[in-house]
């Protein structure tokens, strides 16, 4: 098998960076542009540039759709667990408040949760549809 | 200073936008909107400055990035007509 050598070095260095970039935007989010939504479809873009590449089955091998789907679920999970463990320490729903003593710290908590739960959600979202699309194959 | 160059970077993208509606093929296009993505990815770090918000820098970045995946998916899409492709080249 043989590929474009351009396309292939240059997404081998550009990846790492995208997804990279991802993280950054998703854990810089409270103090700049960006957050969850944003950093998910950042890390899924690096994912689908992975997939454009390498092809759908060896990506699929890495990053097979059940696990996808699971994550999918966490991310939701993530969130609204945040909320109901708001409501179990005896608050009202994503009051964070109630997730430590120091008010300012309890915040940062909570934003962060909250945020890494609609990035895992979204980048799964996001994966699944470029799965969903490529997958139809030539038509 | 920056809002010349913002309107410079405009004026660049105005015929870059001509060139990709007109182009006669489909390189012409695609080289006309990977133009426009780079002067895109300028004309938010100008605006940036111009704003007073050095953030957008990271936004510009960003951009730098991205880029370059969707003239890549147009590319794979025409020359194999299916985004999940292997990419191997052999029936050239």
């Amino acid at each position: 098998m043989r590929r474009s050598p351009i396309v292939k070095e240059m997404s081998d260095l550009l990846i790492p960076a995208i997804v990279l970039f991802g993280l950054y935007v998703q854990f810089h989010g409270d103090f700049g542009p960006g957050g969850g939504f944003q950093a998910g479809v950042i890390v899924a873009a690096g994912v689908i540039l992975y997939a454009l590449v390498y092809g759908l089955p060896r990506t699929q091998r890495l990053l097979p759709p059940n696990a996808v789907r699971i994550l999918t679920s966490l991310g939701l999970l993530l969130y609204a667990g945040v909320g109901f463990a708001t409501i179990i320490l005896g608050s009202e729903y994503l009051n964070y408040d109630a997730l430590h003593a120091d008010k300012i710290r309890a915040q940062h908590i909570g934003i962060i949760l909250i945020e890494f739960g609609v990035g895992t959600t979204v980048a799964a979202v996001m994966i699944s549809f470029f799965y969903a699309f490529a997958g139809r194959g030539r038509s | 200073m920056f809002a010349t160059a913002a309107v410079a970077l405009l004026a660049v993208m105005a015929m870059a936008l001509l060139r990709a509606l007109a182009g006669p093929s489909l390189y012409d296009r695609i080289l006309a909107i990977n133009g426009l993505g780079t002067s895109t990815v300028l004309l938010i770090a100008v605006l940036g400055f111009v704003a007073g918000r050095p953030d957008f820098l990271d936004i510009a970045l960003l951009y730098a990035l991205i880029n370059f995946i969707g003239t890549l998916a147009v590319l794979k899409f025409f020359r194999h007509g299916d985004l999940g492709h292997e990419g191997d080249e052999e029936t050239l």
